[in-house]
């Protein structure tokens, strides 16, 4: 809609068949260049008497290209530098394809010159092109595209980074990262150093106090007397209002933020949590919150460890032990014998070969005894362990103290005794440990608490009572 | 013509029927471009670079999920029928006020109701509310036991959904979409995941109440998954799965034998057609095979211990919530990743005794109260409540107002189906304790903090089994499907 009503111009209406012209003096100079190569063959010298023609064609289409790139450019709202490269390269296309045709014209005298003269022509070509493909996708266009590989040879294999530079928006500096990020991306096309529209720039505070050729555009703590503001609210017709029409307009949001910047007084270095907040504020505020980034996940320990072998992988899959990566991509495993359920203190050395990348183990069920517990010590990234339901006594259990990661262990089910759960005291980073149904002393477990206060002891053997509700029926009295 | 000729001829018809229309197209797209069949076969795994098939041609293999996971099995527990918010979580004193009032123009206007019609009158809160555990969590006195759970969940009281009628809210709630064709959250996570226990299906459904939900079948469904991650229907009452025991006089070597020819054959046909529908039925045939013995094994639940049954009030051979929920535990104890569990019977209108928010409701309260409170306790003692995600919840809510159905009183008191907010919960695999989420107005009528959308309930719960749910697809009819479709966001304020 917004299109339909702004109001147009010749110069702005010829300047935008900008982007439909240049593919003219490409098409016609690339010919140009591959009619020079073939002419000098004896074979097709015929060609030659094209050469002319198509070489005044180019340079028109070039001239004509660049002054409809010229008007475009008056259009504003492009990346000022981008757009002198783009200028200066597509102007001199131009001058190229006009001296080769009077290079043509003339050509007894410069027919040495020729061949260079055309590589220089599709070089600057194709830089023009490029840089005019930058300004109107953007000139991460292509970059963005590249395949990994490709990325990586040509050393562009810096990560976008576009991340908040705050985890909590209260931590956020109002200027520096709410209020500039607005005016770079809204405000910041037109008024800056080249452009300079209205004589201002509004690319640090300082230049914005100092304002344009009409005056000051800050008035502090009073938005509704700053040009600043008063400009971004005026109706959609009038023609001060900014940014102009054709222009992505300031959101809500947007708006609110600088209102509440200027009322602040236009702080710099201040940060959100610093400052007076109305209740509109807050809920503006609350919605530019980022999000929390997701990294809830189970803990993994940070060494790098080498992927498994997959011939030992190999050997416990044939006794039905499952072996998983703990998520795509990681070298850590997850070992699990649910279908293996003669698993036993023999086929442990089987999990040996694991021993660095094992972090998840469930031998639940499984035939393996105290004698599993000197394999279970050289697994020292073992997180989780679930011993549930195992013929284990605990004998030398304190052999477990060598799985410094380990965080959960699961006895519910063994025959773990009170000498064996003590001996857990010096897992410092143990937070469960289950011993429903385990040959274990409450006296035991009260002093493995108060040796490890924050871990959680669940012995089980919950009960629930018998209440009058479970057994009322409800039903309506007739009569 | 020759015995032999015969046998041939009909062999090579047989051959040509399989030949059918979606054959010969896709073996175009095959001729026409290579390069792209490539990129559709790419797009046709999850994303974590395992293929649906796995090397042993096994599409229940157990695959590793994106990331590491909180849960390793989910429990869903749905109360079919949508219970009522307003008597169990949702505690609204001021709607007290208000009872046997008109209701105010402003929350009819532009709304669309299953049953009133006119003007209703609101219904105060039909339950004794009180604050329990350190969560100081609202809680009514239709849930006497699992009061002490308090702690243990995550509240959701701001859930939204866009269907007022069961059969499309239950299907949004379990497949994503209110039509028909989508796969359950069960089957995603079957298709993502695969089986652990080999011998017993991924995937295991459990009904109680009567009847199966309105929905039907589908909201256990494979969709366009294939369906061998269809969930397996088990009953606690006769045969545990229909169809399952073999005729009399067969012997189970014989059983083994034809099963093997029979697999033999189909392997034959997979390696001409390539229909991953080939491989499904393979692996059926298999679990079916090994499931005559496991299912019958674990579906028994007349081998657990005394106090186990007082604690879920179970009684063996009879269709119940209360055995599900003991079914449901014993099932993820054996590696099942995911157990659903439907409960009928919770669409209280007011309309008979059954169906209403005075009697009915609190008959169906004391049916879940005692297992629901049994199965949290007996998996958390199990150190299993750590790695089983269980969710709780209906398909939508109930309205504050008094149903009136036809604009005439009714002769009991219910509630009509209610959209605009309810109350879900969750607990174990990472889920907060003891948090609640998300509010509703002084009514209760319409959600104001933390709304929840059903989509960001599924991702959610793929969050919790370690998938992107934005990356969990499957290729279909040319475009990559997800269970959260286009929208869902991961509920990160009840995850710990």
């Amino acid at each position: 809609m917004k299109l339909l009503i702004s109001t147009g111009s010749w110069s702005m209406f010829i300047g935008r068949s900008h982007p439909l012209l240049v593919h003219l003096p490409i098409g016609i100079l690339l010919i140009a260049f591959i009619l020079t190569l073939l002419a000098r063959r004896e074979k097709w010298r015929h060609l030659q008497s094209a050469l002319p023609t198509v070489l005044l064609a180019a340079a028109l289409s070039a001239i004509f290209s660049c002054i409809t790139g010229y008007l475009l450019s008056l259009d504003g709202g492009y990346e000022e530098k981008l757009l002198q490269t783009h200028k200066y390269l597509g102007i001199g296309v131009a001058v190229i394809s006009t001296v080769l045709y009077g290079m043509e014209r003339y050509k007894n005298r410069f027919r040495k010159w020729q061949v260079p003269a055309v590589l220089v022509m599709v070089l600057l070509l194709s830089a023009a092109g490029h840089y005019g493909g930058s300004l109107t996708h953007g000139d991460d266009y292509l970059t963005q595209a590249m395949p990994a590989g490709l990325r990586q040879l040509t050393g562009m294999n810096k990560t976008i980074a576009n991340a908040a530079a705050y985890t909590n928006i209260g931590d956020a500096r109002l200027y520096e990262d709410l209020v500039r990020p607005v005016l770079a991306n809204r405000c910041y096309s037109c008024h800056n150093e080249q452009k300079l529209k209205g004589g201002l720039r509004l690319e640090s505070v300082a230049l914005i106090r100092k304002g344009g050729e009409h005056g000051p555009v800050l008035k502090d703590s009073m938005p509704e007397e700053s040009e600043l503001f008063k400009r971004l609210i005026l109706p959609e017709e009038n023609d001060h209002r900014m940014p102009p029409k054709g222009k992505p307009p300031v959101t809500p949001q947007e708006l609110e933020l600088l209102h509440w910047w200027i009322a602040q007084g236009a702080p710099t270095g201040k940060t959100v949590k610093e400052l007076n907040k109305t209740p509109l504020m807050m809920a503006v505020l609350e919605g530019m919150q980022p999000p929390t980034p997701i990294d809830k996940q189970e803990f993994m320990p940070e060494d790098k460890v080498a992927a498994v072998s997959s011939s030992s992988i190999a050997a416990l899959e044939a006794k039905g032990v499952k072996v998983l990566p703990v998520g795509a991509g990681s070298n850590y495993v997850s070992v699990d014998c649910i279908n293996a359920a003669g698993f036993n203190d023999a086929d442990m050395q089987l999990l040996l070969p694991l021993k660095d990348q094992l972090a998840w183990l469930s031998l639940a069920g499984t035939q393996v005894t105290d004698n599993a517990l000197p394999v279970l010590a050289k697994c020292h990234h073992l997180i989780r362990l679930d011993l549930r339901n195992v013929n284990m006594k605990g004998k030398g259990m304190s052999a477990l103290n060598a799985c410094g990661e380990l965080r959960y262990l699961n006895l519910a089910g063994t025959g773990v005794t009170d000498e064996g759960v003590l001996s857990l005291r010096k897992n410092k980073k143990l937070q469960q440990v289950y011993l429903y149904q385990a040959s274990v002393q409450p006296v035991a477990v009260q002093q493995l608490k108060k040796e490890l206060p924050k871990l959680l002891i669940d012995t089980g053997g919950y009960r629930l009572p018998q209440l009058a509700s479970d057994t009322i029926v409800y039903h309506k009295i007739s009569g | 013509m020759t015995k032999h000729a015969r046998l041939i001829k009909e062999a090579n018809d047989t051959t040509l029927r399989y030949i059918t229309r979606r054959h010969f197209l896709m073996d175009c797209v095959a001729g026409l471009g290579a390069a792209a069949f490539g990129s559709f076969l790419a797009s046709c795994g999850s994303s974590n670079s395992k293929t649906l098939v796995d090397a042993s041609g096994n599409p229940m293999a157990p695959k590793a999920p994106l990331f590491p996971a909180r849960a390793k099995s989910v429990i869903y527990l749905h109360m079919a029928g949508a219970p009522s918010q307003l008597e169990l979580f949702d505690y609204k004193p001021a709607l007290q006020k208000l009872h046997n009032q008109l209701c105010p123009q402003s929350l009819l206007e532009g709304k669309k109701f299953a049953f009133i019609r006119g003007v209703p009158k609101m219904l105060g809160p039909q339950a004794v509310f009180n604050q329990h555990g350190e969560s100081r969590a609202w809680i009514s006195d239709h849930l006497p036991h699992f009061t002490s759970m308090a702690d243990e969940v995550s509240f959701l009281k701001a859930v939204q959904t866009d269907q007022f009628n069961h059969g499309p809210a239950q299907l949004l709630m379990h497949t994503g979409s209110a039509r028909l064709g989508r796969p359950s959250i069960g089957s995603w996570v079957t298709y993502g995941l695969g089986s652990e226990n080999s011998n017993l299906p991924g995937f295991v459904v459990l009904t109680s109440g009567g009847k199966t939900p309105d929905a039907g079948k589908s909201v256990w469904g494979s969709g366009f998954l294939p369906s061998v991650y269809q969930g397996v229907q088990c009953r606690t009452k006769g045969e545990p799965v229909l169809f399952l025991t073999d005729p009399e006089g067969m012997s189970r070597d014989l059983r083994k034998e034809s099963i093997n020819a029979i697999n033999e054959i189909n392997k034959q046909e997979y390696a001409t057609f390539g229909d991953p529908e080939t491989l499904a039925r393979i692996s059926q045939y298999e679990l079916a095979y090994k499931m005559q013995i496991s299912v019958p094994e674990v579906m028994n639940i007349n081998k657990e211990p005394d106090y186990i049954h007082e604690m879920y009030g179970t009684e063996p051979g009879k269709e119940s919530f209360a055995n599900n929920c003991l079914l449901a535990r014993k099932l993820v104890e054996k590696g099942v990743r995911f157990v659903q569990l439907y409960d009928w019977g919770w669409d209280t209108h007011g309309t008979d005794e059954g169906g209403s928010i005075d009697y009915g409701l609190r008959n169906k309260c004391r049916e879940i109260d005692r297992p629901i409170t049994a199965l949290l306790q007996d998996l958390k003692q199990r150190g299993l409540l750590d790695e089983t995600l269980v969710v709780w919840g209906g398909e939508f809510g109930r309205t504050p107002m008094q149903e009136n159905r036809d604009g005439k009183d009714m002769p009991f008191l219910g509630r009509d189906h209610h959209v605009e907010a309810f109350t879900m919960w969750m607990a174990g695999a990472g889920i907060k304790r003891g948090c609640s989420y998300g509010e509703t107005d002084e009514i209760g009528y319409s959600a104001v903090k933390g709304k929840v959308a059903i989509n960001d309930i599924h991702a959610t719960i793929l969050q919790q089994l370690g998938f992107d749910h934005e990356k969990l697809t499957y290729q279909f009819q040319g475009r990559p499907f997800r269970l959260t479709d286009t929208g869902g966001k991961v509920i990160t304020p009840i995850l710990s």
